[in-house]
């Protein structure tokens, strides 16, 4: 407990330490992503807290959105709520490669269309969308965007200085290798949110409205010191290790898996063929095998752990066609070997010849 | 300069985010300075505050100002917990 002092609330040695892990944390994720202003980037839980806080921040009765059929449920599901609450909502279909088309998103926009929200990155497909198309139009036409880097943080580079987005979400737990429970929103300067969460910050203490500055503004409550203690480790490292390295390494173990399992019979691939075109997140199936089975059998006889199923995200297999048995998923992060490539394709053509 | 130093200024700014932005600028810009907890007297913003000597306060202005970091109020002491708010 030597890291649990509560920051911003005293002044002693426990609650100064934990100030300066949060604020290292923010320091080094806004040097990832390009960003002199840390204040910018706000703290939560997961990706899924910082998703509703930008979905309900931004939208009121009236509003209408523009997303993809590519989306996680965390995304989806605050949307669904908000088309209760007078929000309307277009879905653009993407391509069976999980691959949306920018020009379609930007024929969706109407007068009304507040907010462009769209994942990054597809967790099931692994399909990058073209974010810096879709983000330039919807500048032009004034309307906010959102994009949900839950599958690129620290894995796909993401310079915030040129790529212009309004709002990003991602998990600390992912790409960016930190501990579970840590999440984070980008707000550009400008953008109005209202708080999803009010309450306690340590600051204007004798005031009882929500201080408006950031991150104060968005963070309220006791903060997860000890989760961004050790995010601000795992942001060290990949600091040091550049996200373009690591995209690099992930993309030629890509090349290795997608030309691999090409060549295994009955063995189907979703997704764009080009690690170019794909986060480190790949699906498949097994011909007339469960992907349940298929993850157990991965395991049981080769100690591989994957995700079978339908990855909290339904519209996504809708759109690939593995709706509703699901896919079986591998992602390749940047611990990942060759050696262990060349193990789980063995594993693969075994389990898919029926050895 | 000791807890007892008779002049010392105290600067408030608005949150722990600012205060650690503001440490990290004054070191960056070689200005000596101590973060502290806030001094009871003072409306606490939060609960950290930055103490630095007057003669530093124009060093310190150039920092923060060009970082856009410029506190909320700043405080002189004048005696054994006596401050009196002055312009930074
Ligand atoms: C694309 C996408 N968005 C959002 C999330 C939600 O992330 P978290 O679990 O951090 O809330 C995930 C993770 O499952 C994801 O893959």
């Amino acid at each position: 407990m030597r890291r649990a002092g509560n920051p911003g609330r005293s002044g002693h040695a426990l609650s100064l330490r934990s100030a300066r892990d949060i604020f290292a944390a923010r320091e080094r994720l806004a040097e990832v992503f390009g960003v002199p202003d840390s204040s910018r980037f706000v703290f939560a839980g997961n990706a899924t807290v910082a998703l509703n806080q930008a979905i309900k921040g931004i939208l009121r009765p009236g509003d209408h959105v523009v997303t993809t059929s590519v989306e996680h449920n965390s995304v989806m599901r605050p949307l669904r709520r908000m088309e209760g609450a007078g929000v309307s909502i277009s879905v653009v279909q993407a391509g069976r490669d999980g691959i949306v088309d920018a020009k379609a998103v930007s024929a969706a926009m109407r007068k009304e269309t507040r907010l462009v929200a769209l994942v990054h990155a597809s967790n099931v497909s692994g399909s990058l969308q073209p974010v810096g198309e879709i983000l330039r139009a919807a500048r032009r036409r004034g309307v906010f965007t959102l994009v949900d880097a839950a599958q690129t943080a620290g894995s796909v580079p993401i310079d915030l200085s040129t790529l212009r987005v309004d709002l990003l979400a991602a998990s600390g737990h992912k790409g960016l290798l930190g501990p579970q429970g840590t999440g984070f929103l980008y707000v550009r300067k400008g953008v109005p949110l209202v708080p999803l969460i009010e309450g306690g910050t340590g600051s204007r203490s004798e005031n009882d409205r929500q201080p408006d500055f950031y991150p104060d503004a968005l963070e309220s409550g006791t903060q997860n010191s000890v989760g961004m203690a050790g995010l601000s480790v795992s942001l060290a490292w990949l600091l040091r290790m550049g996200v373009e390295k690591i995209r690099r390494k992930e993309m030629e173990i890509m090349g290795v898996l997608l030309d691999g399992m090409a060549k295994i019979p009955r063995v189907t691939l979703f997704g764009p063929r080009d690690p170019a075109r794909s986060a480190s997140v790949l699906s498949f199936l097994v011909e007339g095998m469960d992907p349940a089975e298929t993850g157990l059998r991965l395991e049981r006889r080769f100690g591989i752990m994957v995700r079978a199923g339908l990855h909290c995200s339904p519209n996504s297999h809708r759109t690939l066609g593995t709706f509703p048995e699901g896919t079986v998923r591998i992602s390749p992060g940047p611990f990942t070997t060759m050696k262990q490539v060349a193990l789980f394709l063995s594993a693969l053509r075994k389990i898919s010849s029926g050895a | 300069m000791g807890d007892s130093s008779p002049r010392e200024m105290i600067l408030i700014f608005r949150g722990t985010h600012q205060v650690m932005s503001a440490e990290k600028r004054l070191k960056g810009g070689g200005v000596p300075m101590r973060l502290i907890p806030v001094p009871r007297r003072l409306t606490s913003d939060c609960g950290l505050a930055i103490r630095i000597n007057p003669e530093e306060r124009e060093r310190a202005r150039e920092v923060l100002a060009a970082a856009k970091l410029l506190p909320v109020s700043a405080h002189l002491l004048r005696g054994e917990g006596v401050y009196e708010e002055v312009k930074f």
